[in-house]
């Protein structure tokens, strides 16, 4: 579970990103975050992954107060929330294979783990077949999907995508916005900030509009809207 | 710490080292250097130390009589030093001994000292040997209050003059060697700073999936230890080698001319060890410490 109680940010060169806002999302949501470039989106996203910390209010995932993690805590924090990129970042010299194992390594998996996790993840999103390809030899939408299954394979609870499918043509977004609903089925909180219309109009999920750092709309099963 | 968080630790930074190899080689380069001064530095204090050790165990009292004193003489003030408390032993050395030794240990040179056997301009003496070197001073009065006696010297001064020389090693040397090592630390964090650099990427994307920050940074540390041992056991097989070779000309060309004699190659080679080793991981952890306290802000 999300929630964000009276959350305001203000940047150093007085930009006032965040005013005030209260967000809540369950757990096994879809929820989709959209708004203007600078409306506020990428803040709010930092702010769940304590990259930076609120002036005001409290942020609590799991039951815990985000704003009060110690440093050292953080990465803990972040084993829950998996998180994709608009510009996927894989490693260009590892494998499909190796770029998902990556992740397990770095949090201190055993080798029998990752050699039983990996392939049921690739074959999650569909990559099974290429998994011994390099991020190079791939499509942006199956790099968009190497990323997803990075970002979930150490089982986080909620996974973030930050304009997953900006850098894709309509029709390769499809496929990751199919891997991503997947995800949520599995039990998986996602929440997806992006551009998209047609996407979010289509999948008929929860749409929070942010607008110069206030939230302006939050739709049950709402469309893009303007 | 588990097996395998080690082994990813070395594979990593035996992998950056290989890829920087030009700055690798520069680090280990210049660690090798500054180790080798202070190498130096350590053998000269080294065997002083161990010269100034010896020459106090060896320190003898020489008690030069007044010319012309008859043998019954001789023979009461040879008792009268032995009864002396810390006394080990007290030799007659007539001198006519005196002049030959003298001549002796002139060898080739010694037609300088003829014609002086009939004018024997040295005087006969003992030579007494103590218990217990730091009583020197003490016998050294009681035997000036006794008659017949001209003069009594020690090698005081010479062991004085000696650890003031051991002295000024150690203070010229730690200046030599702190400049030395703060150049080796930068030139590594210098080396470390780009193994960061080339893998930026790599490190934003450990610290989104959850890496702890030691994590991230072992495997640089860990560079930065390599770096620095690689130099030290380089240095330390070159000051061996050389220290072995110094030694054996010293003693076969040397030996029996000199009283002084080398520190045996063990002991040098012991501490050498032990210190240039605990020195290269030290500039090593501190030079990497240093580039990721500066460029991995985790």
């Amino acid at each position: 579970m999300i929630e964000l109680v009276n959350v305001s940010k203000t940047f150093s060169d007085g930009h006032k990103a965040l005013k005030n806002i209260n967000i809540k999302i369950d757990n096994g949501e879809f929820v989709f975050l959209v708004g203007p470039s600078g409306a506020g989106k990428s803040t709010l996203i930092k702010l769940l992954l304590k990259e930076i910390d609120p002036d005001q209010g409290n942020i609590i995932i799991n039951g815990k107060d985000v704003t009060k993690l110690k440093r050292r805590e953080i990465p803990y924090l972040r084993r829950n929330i998996g998180v994709v990129f608009q510009d996927f970042r894989l490693l260009q010299e590892k494998t499909v294979y190796e770029n998902v194992a990556f992740a397990m390594e770095v949090v201190e998996a055993s080798p029998k783990e990752i050699r039983r996790q990996v392939p049921i993840i690739l074959s999650l999103v569909g990559l099974s077949k290429k998994s011994n390809l390099y991020p190079s030899q791939l499509s942006g939408g199956e790099q968009q999907r190497v990323s997803l299954a990075r970002a979930i394979v150490n089982g986080p609870s909620i996974l973030i995508a930050d304009e997953p499918t900006g850098n894709l043509d309509p029709d390769t977004a499809w496929e990751v916005m199919k891997s991503l609903n997947e995800i949520n089925h599995r039990g998986t909180t996602v929440l997806m900030a992006t551009h998209a219309k047609d996407i979010v109009d289509a999948m008929r999920k929860r749409v929070i509009a942010i607008e110069n750092g206030t939230i302006a709309r939050d739709d049950k099963k709402g469309g893009y809207g303007i | 710490m588990k097996i395998r968080t080690c082994k990813y630790f070395a594979k990593q930074s035996v992998k950056s080292i290989w890829r920087n190899k030009v700055m690798s080689l520069a680090s280990i380069g210049s660690v090798m250097a500054a180790l080798l001064v202070i190498g130096i530095f350590l053998i000269l204090v080294l065997n002083v130390d161990y010269l100034a050790a010896k020459l106090e165990s060896q320190v003898e009292i020489k008690v030069h009589l007044v010319d012309g004193l008859s043998d019954t003489i001789i023979g009461e003030i040879r008792k009268e030093i032995k009864g002396l408390s810390g006394v080990k032993d007290c030799v007659f050395v007539s001198k006519d001994k005196a002049l030959k030794d003298f001549s002796e240990s002139l060898g080739e040179n010694s037609y300088l000292l003829e014609g002086l056997e009939g004018d024997n301009p040295l005087s006969d003496s003992f030579v007494v040997t103590l218990e217990d070197p730091r009583l020197a001073p003490q016998v050294t009065l009681a035997i000036k209050a006794m008659s017949n006696i001209e003069n009594v010297v020690y090698g005081k001064e010479e062991l004085e003059k000696l650890l003031d020389v051991t002295y000024f090693l150690r203070v010229g040397s730690l200046v030599i060697v702190a400049i030395l090592l703060l150049i080796s630390v930068f030139i590594i964090s210098n080396t470390i700073k780009l193994t960061v650099y080339a893998r930026r990427r790599e490190i934003g994307i450990m610290k989104y999936i959850g890496a702890t920050d030691w994590f991230v940074r072992g495997p640089f540390f860990l560079e930065g230890v390599l770096l620095g041992l690689i130099g030290s056991i380089i240095s330390i097989g070159l000051l061996a080698t050389g220290y072995y070779y110094i030694a054996r000309y010293v003693e076969q060309q040397m030996f029996g001319l000199l009283v002084i004699s080398l520190m045996p190659f063990q002991e040098v080679l012991k501490s050498l060890t032990v210190s240039l080793l605990a020195f290269g991981v030290v500039i090593g952890s501190l030079g990497s410490m240093i580039s990721i306290r500066k460029f991995l802000k985790v």
